[in-house]
């Protein structure tokens, strides 16, 4: 070892803990937008801890941005329904590594994500846990657009569910700031972001000034799920999606969303003609809560400027009529297995699409609304 | 701090600013490289580092934090090139290369050393807020054409040739600015004489609480503007 690596192994610098030696590593639990997530042990207090690790190779411009961001919004918010992050650890650095330390964020430990859950048929969700779940999604939603930040990749995964029964948004890897302004007018932002199955239609159609109606669009992906317990729209690409959002939510013409036919993409997807709005009538089957139908409804409108936002949606009757939200703990409490979907059986990736019409539900988990 | 280390920082803002500014960088990321600046340097010595490589950097993370995210490759170029005004500008080639590799690594040294909190609370958004308050009881005439609001960012601009901004809350030292400035053109805010509290002052009765400060003190405001005074001396020392 030259005595350069040597001062540089043995250089103690303070203001950063060493990851390996403050924390014990358990077990993998899921892929991050930039990185693995595992479950770890603090070697002195016992607290568990999740660590998500940030990917650092082929990094010509540094510390990647993705993880500065997520770093600043989670530091910016702190509320009960959003993921808290402890602090952030490194790796030793030295000539295995070539002295590059790895870093990893280090969180509060929930034992489940809202994946796991739904993909297993044991846990049963009554309408008053989906309220409760749902009521609790928005009201994390609602403080992250208050406080002017985008998630961009909502999805079941990246809902997760202590114990106790506390919702917490996760995985900010892809949010940001919205709302900015430049010398040439409103910022424009990559439409390339969301999970396919989760993204709204102007992303899709090329849209690059957004809001936050593309994570309420997610919300309303994940309330539907919450009954037909696996995605509801799972295209295996753009086209497919756009095809498939077409045939639930009816056409994308400029009588329901005027502007539409502006969008860079419009013309170059092929956009379904003539399909009607179903969106109440294929739910119909698996949500039999009429309150439930129609905030699902106004959730997946496609015109953005027309989605309900999560102040109002939080006001709708389906979470003030009978059965009020209910505590989660009691349900989980029969479950003390963790769940990840990370670590649940695939739940129907990749399926080969078919323009069915929905099925009425025979038993507990369902294929998908069409 | 030492006489010496105090004018090299001097220096080096002037640096950033300039930098800065050839990167079409807005005023809020060139004062977020300076508070890094400042930050970096209040826990390390100066002789430990190279305080241009930190400015550089800094300005560098800036542009992340504040969303004006600026190329690695430029940054290295155009503070080359502001740093070493007779030389031709930068060649790809060795030199080059390890500029960029010194940037990228001294990036995780500073964000370890700000412990990642890459969080700043900067004055801007309240020197907006309280100028566009006090125009409201300035005839239009004078308002006009006494520049008020533009001494006021210049002094803004100034502070962090020192490291005020670590030493006072954002919305201290926007008071603080404004109020020299009223002090520079010989402006008073018309009717304070008869008003029941300073107009920095905020009525904690009276809704809506949210502009101006309701714990500054007097003293404080005087502090901020000795403290900008000093900094204008210090510019003469500077250039000696």
């Amino acid at each position: 070892m030259t005595t350069q690596a040597k001062i540089v192994e043995e250089l103690e610098f303070p203001y950063c803990e060493n990851a390996s030696e403050k924390y014990e590593k358990l077990t993998k639990i899921g892929q991050g937008t930039f990185g693995e997530v595992f479950k770890a042990r603090d070697r002195k207090t016992k607290r568990i801890v999740a660590m998500k690790k940030v990917l650092m190779e082929n990094e010509k411009e540094g510390f990647p941005i993705t993880a500065l961001r997520e770093i600043r919004i989670l530091q910016l918010l702190s509320h009960e329904n959003v993921v808290k992050l402890i602090e952030i650890c490194r790796s030793r650095a030295g000539a295995y590594n070539r002295f590059k330390s790895t870093f990893y964020l280090i969180f509060e430990f929930c034992e489940h994500d809202l994946a796991g859950l739904l993909s297993n048929v044991n846990v049963k969700f009554t309408l008053a846990d989906i309220k409760r779940v749902m009521q609790q999604l928005l009201n994390g939603l609602y403080f992250i657009h208050h406080n002017k930040i985008l998630h961009r990749d909502m999805k079941a995964a990246n809902v997760l569910i202590t114990k106790n029964g506390i919702l917490k948004l996760a995985d900010f890897g892809l949010a940001r700031a919205y709302g900015g302004m430049t010398q040439k007018g409103a910022q424009k932002y990559t439409n390339r972001v969301v999970t396919l199955w989760y993204r709204p239609p102007e992303l899709l159609l090329g849209e690059r000034v957004y809001g936050p109606a593309i994570d309420v669009w997610g919300a309303g992906c994940i309330m539907a799920e919450m009954w037909t317990r696996s995605p509801i729209m799972q295209g295996n690409t753009e086209q497919h999606q756009i095809t498939l959002i077409s045939h639930l939510c009816g056409s994308l013409t400029p009588d329901v969303w005027p502007g539409v036919e502006k969008l860079d993409l419009y013309d170059k997807l092929e956009v379904p003609k003539g399909q009607k709005r179903l969106v109440k009538e294929r739910l119909k089957p698996y949500v039999r809560d009429q309150f439930a139908l129609d905030l699902l409804d106004k959730m997946l409108y496609v015109d953005p400027s027309k989605r309900i936002d999560c102040d109002t949606s939080l006001n709708h009757d389906f979470f003030w009529e009978d059965p009020a939200p209910s505590d989660l703990s009691v349900m989980l409490s029969r479950h003390n297995q963790s769940m990840f979907e990370y670590l649940a059986p695939p739940r129907r990736r990749g399926h080969i699409p078919q323009q069915q019409q929905a099925r009425p539900p025979t038993d507990q988990h369902f294929e998908r609304v069409f | 701090m030492d006489t010496n280390a105090v004018k090299v920082h001097f220096r080096v803002i002037r640096f950033i600013q300039e930098a800065g500014l050839k990167l079409r960088l807005t005023s809020l990321p060139i004062a977020t490289a300076a508070v890094i600046y400042h930050k970096f340097f209040r826990e390390n010595k100066i002789t430990d580092f190279d305080p241009y490589l930190v400015g550089t950097t800094a300005l560098y993370m800036a542009g992340k934090i504040e969303e004006e995210v600026v190329k690695l490759r430029d940054v290295v170029n155009i503070c080359h090139r502001t740093l070493h005004k007779n030389k031709p500008p930068l060649d790809i080639g060795e030199t080059f290369w390890s500029l960029r590799e010194s940037v990228a690594s001294s990036e995780l040294l500073i964000l370890r050393s700000l412990r990642f909190k890459v969080v700043f609370s900067q004055p801007h958004k309240f020197v907006l807020h309280y100028l566009k308050f006090l125009k409201d009881w300035f005839d239009p005439h004078d308002w006009d054409t006494i520049p008020i609001s533009k001494t006021s960012w210049a002094f803004l601009r100034d502070c962090y040739h020192g490291d005020m901004c670590l030493n006072y809350k954002a919305e201290h030292i926007a008071i603080g600015v404004i109020y020299f400035a009223l002090l520079s053109h010989g402006m008073e805010v018309p009717y304070h004489n008869e008003a029941d509290m300073k107009w920095w002052q905020e009525n904690p009765n009276q809704p809506p609480k949210m502009v101006l400060s309701d714990d500054l003190t007097l003293p404080t405001v005087q502090n901020i503007i000795s403290d900008l005074m000093t900094l204008y001396e210090m510019e003469i020392l500077v250039q000696s």
